[in-house]
């Protein structure tokens, strides 16, 4: 029989990056990579069966649920983001204590009369039905947004997908307000925006992920315990 | 789907009652469902882009392609239509049909209103006849009454707005009735804070737009929050009147009668005559006709009348007939006046 070769993605950038390649060294698991630093493939030392991918942070997500990665690191903000169908594919093994970051709403800061959820969902009527257009709500985040939001009552608003920058938009016309990740607030402060009192959507971190197939598989569970520093 | 026949005869029984045939287009734009519903209808809609890059569904509900086809046509004055066809919505429950067969009847653009609701129902209870069924029941609410209660109880006005708004909601609307109950509306230390800032931007250009609005809309709201504190004690016994309100469940023959003693027990000064209702018999056919006040909250469009008809034939409870009054949903979707409607849709798929 064919041994089955497992597949481990590791987020290609940032410091997400940073610290995952810290606990591979804490558990003593070398990694090589053939063409140098930047190769998108690469493997552990010692342990023939393993595949390293250097994906994005997203995409690690999405090829742990189509079960093309067995394991994989990823932020757990990324995995409740994606479609229900994915996530459904997917366990968290372990939750980290780096990438520690926050989804939250933030508004304009000068918009003074505004301080929770609650008054959101009345500008957002404003909007319909004084202005006659919809409270637009810019973020990289649409699904975990759009559930929020309306388990808040705030039903009346568009979704203006962003993929960067997004705390500049409500000074750009582009949208009204927005739904960031933040760890200290800071960026969302300097852009002259403020978070709602109660405007905390999910607190995220950075997650050990299997895809719920490869569980069964015995050697991968051999692998999954090489992680445990 | 229920046979070919079936569904040709109840068609014919619509059309005797002097309505017009029309045909709908099958795939309508996202935007004018977004428009109506909000973000969250996203979920339930088949969508994908055109070559002009519009961005396009098949049609969830036949109702929001025909008023749609009235305002598009840029039609005027009263029309009885009536269609047929499949309406494409996703559903959480894996078991339910992606495909819903329908046939729906509509008065569009008439003033008779009282009329027109008596005549939607006749025209439910006729092509019921075609079905086969022992028992069942027509469901009596309306909206305008809850509003109507709303106007009259003593909270601040944005709180009055809201209730209205979130009617058709329960979860969230009962969340409410619980803020309303305790006394977390405005936070004092930090309308302290802002009070400072209230005072410098007061100096500053009241036209500047911030995102969207104006300084002097956002002060004037400001103000009007501060002054318009609530509490908690008047909160708590206007969440009770709610709650009792919304228990109010009886034959219609009664329903003005049980309305009238609560709003007297109440002390709430409103009246309601028994002809305000589209029928006063209890019993129609084979069907219980019943009044009840939180009936009419599964759909926000609803505005007025709302009914639906459950049977049961030898296997299973079908709700077979839902529908009401929406004045406001084609000036929802654009018009610039205000289109009266009411319809009804006969669900296929049983």
């Amino acid at each position: 029989m064919i041994k089955k070769l497992i597949n481990i993605g590791i987020p290609s950038k940032g410091r997400l990056r940073k610290n995952i390649l810290k606990i591979f060294k804490k558990n003593k698991l070398n990694l090589v990579s053939e063409r140098g630093e930047r190769d998108l493939l690469g493997s552990i030392k010692n342990l023939p069966n393993v595949k390293i991918l250097y994906l994005h942070a997203r995409e690690i997500i999405e090829r742990l649920g189509d079960d093309s990665l067995d394991l994989g690191f990823s932020g757990y903000d990324l995995l409740k983001e994606s479609e229900v169908n994915v996530q459904k594919k997917i366990n968290v093994i372990k939750k980290y204590k780096f990438g520690k970051a926050t989804l939250v709403i933030a508004i304009p800061d000068p918009w003074i009369d505004v301080q929770t959820v609650a008054d959101l969902e009345e500008i957002a009527f404003e909007f319909k039905d004084k202005k006659k257009k919809r409270l637009r709500v810019a973020t990289k985040y649409p699904n975990l947004t759009r559930e929020f939001l309306f388990s808040k009552g705030v039903t009346q608003f568009k979704l203006v997908s962003s993929l960067g920058a997004t705390e500049a938009y409500p000074f750009t016309g582009s949208s009204e307000i927005i739904t960031d990740i933040t760890s200290t607030g800071e960026t969302i402060r300097a852009n002259n925006l403020r978070i709602l009192k109660d405007g905390e959507i999910l607190k995220s971190e950075a997650c050990m992920m299997t895809s719920r197939s490869a569980l069964k598989n015995n050697a991968f569970k051999r692998i999954v315990k090489l992680f445990s520093k | 789907m229920k046979s070919k026949n079936l569904s040709e005869k109840i068609l014919r029984s619509v059309k005797s009652k002097g309505f017009k045939y029309i045909d709908l287009p099958s795939v309508i734009e996202v935007n004018h469902i977004l428009q109506r519903s909000g973000e969250n209808f996203r979920k339930f809609i088949f969508s994908f882009i055109d070559q002009n890059g519009s961005e396009l569904c098949l049609r969830p509900d036949l109702t929001i392609a025909s008023c749609l086809r009235y305002l598009e046509n840029d039609l005027k004055g009263k029309e009885k239509i009536f269609y047929s066809g499949q309406a494409y919505r996703k559903s959480l429950n894996k078991k339910d049909s992606i495909i819903r067969e329908q046939v729906g009847f509509e008065i569009i653009g008439s003033i008779d209103e009282k009329n027109d609701d008596k005549e939607i129902i006749n025209t439910a209870l006729k092509s019921l006849s075609s079905l086969k069924y022992s028992k069942g029941t027509l469901k009596i609410g309306n909206v305008e009454i809850f509003d109507l209660l709303i106007s009259k109880l003593d909270i601040p006005k944005r709180w009055k707005l809201r209730l209205s708004r979130h009617f058709w909601r329960e979860s969230y609307f009962n969340d409410l009735l619980k803020r309303l109950e305790t006394n977390s509306d405005v936070d004092p230390t930090i309308v302290e804070i802002d009070k400072k800032r209230y005072l410098k931007i007061l100096k500053s250009n009241q036209q500047a737009i911030v995102a969207g609005r104006s300084i002097e809309e956002i002060l004037k709201r400001f103000n009007n929050k501060i002054k318009d504190p609530r509490r908690a004690s008047k909160g708590k016994n206007v969440s009770k009147i709610i709650k009792e309100f919304l228990k109010i469940n009886c034959p219609i023959d009664k329903a003005a009668e049980k309305l009238n003693t609560f709003f007297k027990k109440n002390s709430i000064n409103l009246a309601i005559d028994q002809k305000y209702f589209p029928t006063s018999k209890k019993k129609i056919q084979k069907l219980n006709v019943e009044f009840s006040t939180s009936f009419g909250r599964e759909l926000e469009y609803y505005t007025g009348m709302v009914f639906k008809i459950d049977i049961k034939n030898k296997f299973k409870n079908i709700n077979i007939i839902n529908g009401g009054r929406y004045d406001k949903l084609i000036s929802d979707l654009g018009s610039n006046k205000k289109v009266p409607a009411v319809g009804a849709a006969l669900n296929l798929n049983y």
